[in-house]
């Protein structure tokens, strides 16, 4: 792992420093990465956007004014990302009848069941809920990361955690 | 499963999240105690927290394979630094200092409009710009009525010398023609004296002439009558010979 802060590595990756981004890959994507699996409900379509957030990241590591800020501004440009494929999917979605983005029904495995209950939830609850299971279940940190207030995370993580319930329950009283 | 209690659900939920302070904890483990449903609800809810951080853990365990995948792809992208990017970046900057320049100059117009003093008094502003106005053309106009004087001067002297020019032209004409005239008649009593002259040459050479061929046919008579005798004596000798 690169020791240089977020600030110094930023500066040298905008003189072309390979090696100085892919510190700063090393040290954000799993954020970057959880975020996009928060908004799109699909661990495929996570890893896709997440690498392309990295990419643009690289790309437009110029228009970062502080380096500091770099975690912030690349999961900014995964969330846009990703809000955006899951536009461009919308309107064959609705002819389905469901906002999920996985078309894949419920599987086998108890995980399986689980990935497809988190893709039936809605966005606005699903990337609080990813964020706080699969992050080390920090509420500040959730919170900081969202830009929204810890009471506001409680009232989403409440409400994704009983729709969850529903979700599985429903599924496993369907014939 | 029994069906938890309706008011009870959010607060399982909270439990569950670990939002809960102890008094609300208490509170509901005393339910918990009376109810089996929202026992099981609560049961189910801590299981499927457990399997989210199953998954979550799940996740995580190939997210080193993910980073490097993501870092691989990173080898195709040219760097940050190449030309293209700067030019890109140069215009997006040139454009948002266009923008900036367009809104600090409205923000000014209206700066200006707000703080602009009170309007003027008109009348005295125009006689303040009529004496400004008159006292600084006053030397131009000086100047450009002296320069139009010299100008008329210039051109009343041109006028006078074209006015002398042509009564000295015309003075010389009429002494050419006078001097014409009179060479014309002095020549022609010239011409007619000499022509008298030569008349009078002429008839001279002629008497002078008639004179020589007179006397010339005198001699030729003379010469002829001696001739004559001569050829007759001759003759006559002549013809004595032939008689004899």
């Amino acid at each position: 792992m690169d020791e240089r802060s977020d600030r110094d590595l930023v500066k040298a990756s905008c003189q072309g420093d390979r090696t100085a981004y892919a510190g700063l890959v090393r040290r954000h994507y799993s954020e970057v990465f959880l975020v996009c699996l928060g908004v799109l409900g699909n661990i495929h379509d996570a890893e896709d956007v997440a690498q392309d957030a990295m990419i643009k990241g690289f790309e437009r590591i110029r228009q970062l004014r502080q380096g500091s800020q770099f975690g912030g501004w690349v999961i900014a440009i995964a969330r846009n990302l990703s809000v955006n494929l899951l536009r461009s999917r919308r309107p064959a979605q609705k002819t389905l009848g469901t906002e999920a983005v996985s078309h894949a029904g419920p599987g086998e495995s108890a995980h399986e069941d689980l990935q497809w209950a988190l893709a039936q939830l809605p966005r606005d609850l699903r990337l609080p809920l990813v964020m706080y299971y699969f992050d080390g279940q920090n509420v500040k940190a959730v919170a900081e990361k969202l830009d929204i207030s810890t009471s506001g995370v409680y009232q989403k993580l409440r409400t994704a955690v009983k729709e969850l319930h529903d979700i599985l329950t429903t599924q496993g009283d369907t014939p | 499963m029994n069906r938890p209690c309706p008011d009870r659900r959010d607060t399982i939920a909270d439990h569950v999240l670990g939002a809960l302070d102890t008094r609300q904890a208490e509170t509901l483990r005393e339910h918990l105690d009376e109810c089996s449903g929202c026992r099981e609800y609560l049961a189910s809810l801590q299981e499927q927290s457990e399997s989210l951080i199953d998954l979550g853990r799940e996740i995580g365990g190939g997210m080193a394979a993910r980073q490097e995948r993501a870092i691989e792809a990173l080898r195709e992208v040219a760097p940050a630094g190449s030309q293209r990017r700067a030019t890109v970046l140069f215009l997006s900057g040139l454009a948002k200092t266009a923008a900036a320049a367009v809104l600090l100059l409205a923000a000014g117009i209206a700066i200006g409009r707000w703080t602009a003093p009170r309007p003027v008094d008109v009348e005295r502003l125009r006689a303040d710009l009529e004496s400004s106005i008159i006292a600084s053309l006053k030397p131009a106009v000086q100047e450009s009525i002296l320069a139009q004087a010299d100008q008329r001067l210039l051109a009343a002297l041109s006028a006078n010398d074209a006015k002398l020019r042509a009564d000295l032209g015309r003075q010389v004409h009429e002494d050419l023609c006078l001097l014409a005239a009179q060479s014309r008649s002095d020549s022609e009593e010239l011409v007619r004296m000499k022509f008298g002259e030569l008349v009078d040459l002429i008839e001279a050479a002629r008497r002078t002439d008639r004179q020589q061929v007179a006397k010339a046919l005198d001699q030729i008579r003379t010469q002829t009558g001696r001739g004559l005798y001569t050829l007759a004596i001759r003759a006559n000798d002549s013809t004595t010979d032939m008689r004899n």
